[in-house]
């Protein structure tokens, strides 16, 4: 695997050592008054963005935190934060 | 056996070393350093193997296994490539796909049946009537092909891998390869060189021409490797090709085990900062008639040949070539004894006058536009001719080597496959590098250089770009480096003719596929427009040589005939890895992974009979008997003990602990008391169930729980997953290895448990579903849980994993007047199934809800400020009529139980098995099944379909749960 990722504890380690944990969609809506359709569209779909997007990701062999990183899905490559300071 | 030449500098044999080896069945010798290849080509054997469809022979051609031709099966391995492989002693060599011998194959009547076969002949005939095609395939598969694998082959050696990091990698150990590597090493950086062959040295290793007064190229190969060797920051791998380069800069490869190393071959990758592509080039092959018969080779085979193994290639020659490098080898195999009868040139003109002048000096026969057309000789070459470039005038010659090549090409499969492009230039008639990938940089010939100084200053230039990449490089020294080579020559004129004046029915663009110029055409009149469809359709290229042969002949060929622009010409796309590679290379080495628990050898000494059981190994039987008669009763009737240390374990405290708890869980954490145990559950998003176990409090906002044996690697991600947005303060510590469990359970386990402990453990102070921590004689800290998952009086002590043996022998020693047992995984299985007890997995697929288990009553509904998992989909679920449910049946034959996955039919399939077992508790077969709900009502009849029953079904019937003890009096004895 290309990837590498850089994790805010371990620093940029091989894409290996890392899971998946899908698309950044923001913390779990609340319960309240929530529509079945809205409910399954957070769960289930995704932007498949091609290009730069924000994602989840663990460092299973490693420190065992989840964080997020900016990858470009057509590279493959991790990428700095669009137009952060990073 | 052939003479060898024992004097020249260049050789990398040692003569006087004998190797033996077995050739189909009879004993040879080599001598060290000798590839496979060479070592049977000095015992005179010129037909290697016959080609894959026509059953043509084979030989010698590239020398580097750029193609099929001298695959062959050594030591039990087919496809061996014997051009790269060095021969040991003791090596059994032979030949493959062969009817007869390679030497006298009659399957050789194929090679005149060509007309039958044209391009993509097997994806038009043979398929009407349709019943033809399985026979007529078998009958191809028959004469088709390369090695034969048996299904139960195992590969022989050890296979390993490393994963490097570095500053600079540098693919190819060549002139160019070993400047690029020196230019960044003198900087300071890291670097890797990676050399395909045995040695350093490229271009320059085998060749004595001049590189300035007074020394050779070979003496300057010499100097350089010694250089690079000298460096402690270059690591260099020789026999070592690079096979995938990716963007990131990353670079695999394999390595050939020398003889003490502890690995045959070795995967390795590498993490650069920076690449340099320094592959160099080789040679283009010359299409004509026969232009693979044995005795054709190309001009570094048969200089290297010599130069390298000591071997004169054949008696008699001639050349046919398009590169200086052809007169180079020419005059220098001349001065070793080679007869030449005639060198054709295809060039007109721009050859080196200095080596003209010797040609000349030497009276050898020179054509300048001039070709080989057609060799013959039945099997090996015998004669060959020769015609101007035009087809008009025409020679023959006799001989039994004929050296041919067209010219150069550009090694450039690094460069496309990391998503380089590449541009044709009419200059040099190469493919050269057009937008290189990010920080990867090439050098040498395959910029289409020839020039010593050039090759060198190349490197120089691309060594200081990568150090620049790695910000040990100012741009001045960069500019430096690029006038110097800038005043050195630049890249020399290519040769344009890609194929001889011929017709092309047997002048072969593809040596692997026997794909001829006649199959090209055919392809283009079907159609086929681009290089990369033809390539497909005549499968050009796709052979073991990885399009070594073909390569960049198939676009030129193409763009010729179609008479294309030199503009369009585009290369075929090429894929890792760029060299076969063996499978068991990638594999690396063959772990058996599994975890074993503290335990593990004392249920071994009593008997216990193992098996993985997902990353463990546990004891599933104490007996032979698979039902496990014995184990079950005992457990029933008196007491038993079973090592439960794969359960998962977990610690979480800290102030957020219980929410975090209230996340995860489908009940109220909060209700959760000290000292009692409280069962609960996970759900994922959809509701579906994934994990249960118990929870115990241990204190204010510490909790101590335990989850499925299966579950547990993955519980920590969980947690922290689904609490990732909330910022929340707790610690979650995996103790599954820190601590054993062990389950004694039956009638008696009180009894026995009494005599080990301090404590009172009556019914009345220690009662069911009740929680306890102590200690065992002031020492061994044990939690003790009153459970009854196999549905009889039961503690699960976990201990500490260094006192788990201490304990268990405890037990046993206090179980030995009960004549306590062992139990394995399967009894308690059967055991906790007449209990209708749930293990996930088993009564649940990945589908199955909560709802669906029976087990609804767990989740509370009325905590939707935790945003519990799964509850979303499970308020949508509760109303959801058409879920399957879990219900118990029995059989209506006793003592014919039907196998777990049965399914459940009627007209259709309606629900299927989860576990069914000839239950010995109660004289009945009984299980639990998944089974749409409108079966599900008490009393419902079952018609089960079993694997391979034929028309027969079995049948059950839908009675409430659980089967034993329904009451569960026994557990709370």
């Amino acid at each position: 695997m290309a990837l590498t990722i850089t994790c805010p504890i371990c620093g940029k380690r091989n894409g290996y050592e890392f899971k998946f944990g899908g698309e950044e969609k923001g913390p779990r809506p609340d319960e309240k008054d929530l529509t079945p359709e809205a409910w399954c569209d957070y769960v289930h779909m995704n932007k498949c963005v091609a290009g730069v997007q924000q994602e989840w990701w663990f460092h299973k062999d490693g420190c065992g935190s989840w964080f997020p990183i900016y990858r470009d899905t057509t590279t493959n490559l991790e990428k700095p934060e669009p137009g952060g300071q990073k | 056996m052939m003479n060898r030449f024992n004097h020249l500098p260049t050789l990398k044999v040692d003569t006087a070393q004998k190797i033996a080896f077995i050739y189909k069945g009879k004993k040879y010798y080599g001598v060290k350093g000798d590839t496979v290849a060479t070592a049977l080509y000095a015992n005179g054997i010129r037909i290697f193997a016959r080609s894959l469809k026509y059953h043509r022979p084979r030989g010698l051609y590239s020398l580097d296994g750029e193609c099929s031709n001298t695959c062959m099966e050594v030591d039990g391995i087919p496809n061996v490539r014997c051009e790269n492989t060095l021969l040991k002693d003791g090596m059994v060599i032979k030949e493959q796909n062969v009817k007869g011998s390679a030497e006298n194959d009659w399957m050789s009547f194929l090679d005149k049946l060509d007309w039958m076969m044209p391009a993509g002949f097997y994806y038009n005939v043979m398929h009407k009537p349709a019943k033809i095609w399985p026979i007529a395939m078998k009958q191809i598969r028959k004469a088709a092909g390369l090695g034969k694998i048996s299904p139960d082959f195992e590969m022989p050696g050890k296979f390993d891998e490393i994963f490097l990091n570095t500053d600079v990698c540098v693919i190819g150990g060549g002139p160019a390869g070993m400047m690029a590597a020196l230019g960044a090493a003198q900087k300071g950086l890291r670097v890797i060189l990676m050399e395909s062959r045995p040695w350093l040295g490229g271009f320059f290793e085998y060749r004595s021409s001049q590189y300035k007064e007074g020394e050779t190229l070979h003496n300057r190969a010499g100097q350089l490797a010694k250089e690079v060797e000298s460096f402690e920051n270059i690591r260099v791998f020789t026999h070592t090709a690079a096979v995938g380069t990716y963007n990131n800069n990353l670079v695999t490869g394999f390595q050939i085990g020398k003889k003490d190393d502890v690995f045959n071959e070795r995967y390795i990758e590498i993490r650069a900062k920076s690449v340099v592509v320094a592959a160099g080039c080789i040679e283009r092959p010359l299409i004509f008639d026969n232009n693979e018969r044995p005795g054709v080779m190309q001009i570094n085979c048969a200089l290297r040949m010599a130069k390298t193994y000591g071997l004169l290639p054949g008696k008699k020659a001639v050349f046919s070539i398009g590169h200086d490098l052809g007169l180079e080898a020419a005059l220098e195999l001349h001065d070793l004894g080679l007869a030449i009868s005639c060198i054709a040139d295809i060039r007109e003109d721009g050859q080196d006058p200095v080596l003209l002048k010797k040609i000349q000096d030497k009276n050898i026969l020179f054509l300048k536009g001039w070709v080989a057309t057609k060799a013959h000789g039945r099997k090996l070459v015998k004669k060959v001719s020769l015609a101007s470039v035009d087809g008009q005038v025409s020679k023959t010659f006799d001989c039994d080597l004929v050296v041919a090549s067209a010219g150069m090409t550009p090694v450039t499969g690094h460069i496309t496959v990391a998503q380089g492009t590449l541009k044709y230039d009419n200059h040099t008639g190469f493919f050269l590098p057009d937008q290189m990938p990010d920080k990867m940089h090439a050098a040498g010939r395959l910029l289409g250089l020839n020039d010593p100084l050039s090759i060198e200053a190349s490197g120089m230039l691309a060594g200081l770009k990568a150090a620049f990449d790695c910000e040990n490089c100012s741009i001045g020294e960069i500019g430096e480096a690029k006038k110097a080579l800038e005043n050195l020559p630049g890249p020399v004129r290519g040769t344009k003719l890609v194929t001889a004046p011929v017709k092309g029915r047997k002048s072969f663009i593809c040596f692997d596929e026997d794909a001829t110029i006649k199959n090209i055409k055919q392809a283009i009149e079907k159609g086929f427009d681009v290089p990369e469809l033809i390539k497909r359709f005549t499968a050009t290229g796709l052979g073991p040589g990885q399009g070594g042969i073909p390569g960049h002949n198939l676009p030129l060929y193409v763009a010729k005939y179609q008479a294309l622009p030199d503009i369009s010409i585009r290369p075929t796309n090429v894929r890792p890895p760029l060299v076969p590679t063996l499978i068991s290379t990638y594999a690396g080495v063959n772990h058996k992974m599994f975890k074993i628990t503290p335990m593990d050898e004392m249920q071994r000494k009593d008997g216990g009979i193992f098996r993985n059981i997902g990353v463990w190994q546990r004891a599933r039987y104490f007996s032979n008997d698979l039902s496990c008669k014995k184990e079950i009763e005992n457990v029933r009737s008196n007491v038993g003990m079973l090592d439960g240390s794969t359960l998962g374990k977990f610690r979480i405290y800290g102030p957020d602990a219980l929410k975090a708890l209230q996340r995860v869980f489908v009940s109220d954490m909060s209700r959760v008391k000290q000292g009692r145990i409280k069962y609960s559950a996970m759900c994922n998003d959809d509701g579906c169930m994934i994990d249960d176990g118990v929870v115990i409090k241990q204190g204010e906002n510490d909790y101590y729980f335990t989850t499925s044996s299966g579950r547990a690697g993955q519980t920590a991600e969980w947690i922290r997953y689904h609490t990732r947005y909330d910022g929340w303060n707790f610690a979650l510590v995996n103790l599954t290895d820190a601590l054993g469990v062990i389950n004694i359970s039956g009638p008696n386990a009180r009894k026995v448990l009494e005599k080990v402990v301090d404590i009172d453990i009556s019914n009345e102070a220690f009662g069911y579903s009740e929680y306890k921590e102590f200690k065992i004689s002031d020492t061994i800290p044990l939690r003790a849980m009153r459970l009854g998952f196999v549905g009889e009086l039961s503690y699960e002590l976990h201990v500490p994993s260094s006192y788990m043996k201490a304990v268990w022998l405890m037990l046993k020693e206090a179980g030995k007047e009960f004549n306590i047992q062992n139990f394995g995984v399967e009894a308690q299985n059967v055991l906790r199934m007449e209990k209708c007890h749930i293990i996930l997995g088993q009564e649940s697929e990945q589908r199955t809800n909560l709802l669906d288990v029976g087990l609804g009553f767990l989740w509370d509904r009325k905590k939707a400020d935790a945003k519990t998992i799964g509850a979303v989909a499970l308020h949508q679920a509760e109303k959801d009529q058409t879920r399957l449910k879990l219900v118990g049946f029995k059989m209506e034959n006793n003592s014919r139980a039907p196998r777990d996955g049965a399914l459940i039919v009627d007209d259709k399939v309606r629900g299927y098995i989860a576990t069914a077992r000839d239950s010995f508790s109660l004289n009945e077969a009984v299980g639990m099944a998944l089974v749409e709900a409108p079966l599900s009502k008490i009393g419902t009849r079952l018609t089960i379909f079993e694997d391979e029953c034929g028309d027969d079904r079995i049948y059950g019937k839908v009675v409430e749960m659980p089967f034993y003890d329904p009451e569960g009096k026994r557990m709370k004895m």
